[in-house]
């Protein structure tokens, strides 16, 4: 068989051909999937592929078409303008307020008088800079509250009760609980965040990245390719949710940023790398599933878990084992950097999840829930975990080539272990004992040998 | 502990506090680079299984606080917990990671790197008892390759 045939989809391949394909290359004895087991444990229907008029709940068959470009522009504005012109009117008051003030020659002045503020105690810089942790020392600005009612931008901390009726309100801040934000780590996860940036452009030596032989180059641009597809999905959910969180808790909001940078940097870094070495490649359907579920998680909690905890453990796992196969530094410095950034994540969704479980006042009701989200959270991300586009290129770099694509899907199913045990580790570190009610197989499915997992 | 200009190469037995030293005096030395990779903040071990005398494990703390490596102690296996992860391998395994990162001018051979011994448990584990803890070791890993890579600014001697 020829490597580009083997590069083919499973459709293009004929029938004898395709489980061969490790066989041929390999010594050992070709791994056999066992599909009923995947089957039982997913209790999903397997088939051949995709059914006739798409993938069954694809919604793209029957989507409607997509919009056409910017609505005319003329309806939004004439709503706009009507609405502030008849429906919020407070800022008329206010503008005509200061114009005649200023046309009499006057001034204000009220903002010297701080006797309803905190005035006069100077934050001081520890010895790593002025952190948020020095400004919240200061009395009068740390206090973050259990429910904020400030549902604007005025600053926690700022002189702003005597004006919060002339204020309006922002209806899009709904997350105005701390449980379901809060994390206890999150001030420390910000200032490591901003201390630890790196440039995708400048950082890493790409004038080293010398082609690799075919097979580990495609393998190698095929898993930078889904690495692409998945890190914005970690910008996109906490920008869903970052515009919902009111000021007062600040020290949220800027963690979030830093993700959203955090994985711009790493779809970058990755989209660099595979069209360096020779293009994009295929984009994995089992990861769309995956992030849609993600990006449309009920709440921020249950999205973080799924997320911050659940993939992004995984995707750490990846990134450990993408520094550990790589076949130059520059990959190596990729991954390496990747995962500092990635394991932050994790560690704000482990603990943003025990701060939520821990206030919560029904905890058994609340633990109920979240393994009812699980139970079908996990299955989705599996989806991911075991496309052909994302499992086969691990196993080709870490095999050493194609040919030992075998001994690698070996190495895969002591990874796929690993990774699971950490994240059911994480799980118990919140407080969300998860172990017994897993759905995702402590063993790899083609694994030889282990137990068949709980199901729920 | 104050950051100090290294001394001229001597070769320092591994492993011992004092290697381990140095190459905190090394990190110390080069803040500019530190500030570059960032805070760290945490208490990793690196145990070498068979490393102590007759063949018993020898065990080194290193603390890391913003840009600094602050402190240096052995510590017996019991006191394994008060590091917030350790690095776990046989003498063989860390020569052979030594003289690679040597033999690169700092930078080890691909396979050869803290990640890539590490990763699959073998021929190096990271022991831990938290799972928070130990994924220090991911978020500060460029900076603790960093910080094993200035082994190559002096000779190492190994007893085996």
């Amino acid at each position: 068989m020829r490597l580009d045939q083997c590069w083919g989809t499973d459709s293009e391949l004929p029938e004898d051909d395709a489980p061969q394909c490790g066989a041929r290359h390999s010594a050992l004895v070709p791994i056999v999937i066992d599909t009923s087991l995947i089957t039982r444990v997913l209790a999903l229907p397997v088939g051949d592929g995709p059914p006739e008029g798409g993938l069954h709940g694809n919604r793209a068959a029957s989507a409607p078409p997509l919009p056409q470009a910017t609505p005319t522009t003329s309806e939004g504005v004439t709503a706009y303008v009507e609405a502030y012109e008849r429906e919020y009117t407070g800022w008329m008051a206010v503008l005509q307020r200061n114009a005649e003030r200023l046309a009499r020659g006057q001034y204000s002045l009220h903002w010297l008088d701080m006797a309803q503020g905190h005035w006069g105690r100077r934050a001081r810089p520890s010895s790593r800079g002025l952190t948020y942790t020095d400004t919240n020392n200061v009395k009068g600005f740390g206090e973050i509250p259990e429910r904020a009612d400030w549902l604007n931008f005025t600053p926690r901390g700022a002189v702003r009760e005597p004006y919060r009726a002339e204020m309006p309100v922002i209806d899009e801040y709904t997350q105005v609980d701390r449980p379901g934000l809060w994390a206890d780590n999150v001030i420390t996860l910000y200032e490591e965040a901003k201390a630890r940036q790196w440039n995708a452009t400048r950082d890493i030596p790409w004038h080293e990245l010398a082609p690799l032989p075919e097979d580990l180059e495609k393998a190698t641009c095929q898993l930078c390719t889904v690495l692409t597809q998945v890190e914005f999905v970690a910008g996109d959910f906490p920008a869903k949710w970052m515009y919902r969180i009111p000021q007062d808790f600040l020290e949220v909001k800027s963690f979030l940023a830093t993700q959203i940078m955090d994985e711009a940097r790493h779809q970058e870094v990755f989209r660099k790398r595979a069209i360096a070495g020779g293009g994009l490649m295929h984009a994995g359907v089992g990861q769309e599933w995956a992030l849609k579920a993600i990006l449309e998680s009920p709440t921020h909690t249950m999205g973080t878990f799924l997320l911050n905890l659940l993939g992004e453990g995984l995707v750490l796992s990846i990134f450990r084992s993408g520094e550990m196969i790589a076949k130059t530094h520059v990959d190596k410095d990729i991954f390496r950097r990747c995962l500092q950034d990635e394991a932050r994540h994790v560690s704000y969704g482990v603990m943003e999840f025990k701060y939520w479980l821990d206030q919560h006042p029904d905890r058994e009701q609340a633990i109920a829930q979240m393994h009812r989200f699980a139970d079908v959270g996990e299955l989705i991300i599996l989806s991911s975990f075991t496309e052909p586009v994302m499992v086969e290129p691990i196993a080709i770099l870490l095999g050493g080539g194609l040919d030992k694509i075998d001994y690698g899907m070996e190495g895969m199913a002591k990874l796929w272990t690993m990774a699971i045990d950490e994240y059911l580790q994480r799980c118990e570190r919140a407080g969300f004992p998860r172990r017994a009610r897993c759905r995702i197989p402590l063993d790899a499915p083609w694994a030889s040998s282990g137990a068949v997992p709980a199901t729920a | 502990m104050q950051a100090a200009v290294p001394s001229p190469p001597q070769a320092l037995p591994f492993p011992s506090v004092a290697w381990f030293e140095r190459l905190a005096a090394l990190m110390n030395a080069n803040r500019a680079r530190q500030e570059q990779l960032g805070f760290c903040d945490c208490v990793a071990g690196f145990a070498v299984t068979d490393g102590g005398p007759d063949g018993q494990p020898f065990v080194v703390q290193v603390t890391f606080e913003e840009f600094a490596a602050t402190d240096v102690r052995e510590a017996t296996p019991a006191e394994a917990a008060q590091a917030d992860f350790t690095v776990t391998g046989p003498l063989a395994a860390w020569r052979a990671m030594i003289e690679s990162i040597a033999a690169g001018n700092g930078r080890p051979a691909l396979e050869q790197t803290l990640n890539r011994l590490t990763h699959m448990g073998t021929p190096m584990h990271v022991a831990s008892d938290d799972p928070l803890r130990r994924d220090l070791y991911f978020r500060y890993n460029q900076t603790l390759q960093e910080f094993v890579n200035a082994s190559a600014a002096f000779a190492t001697t190994f007893a085996r």
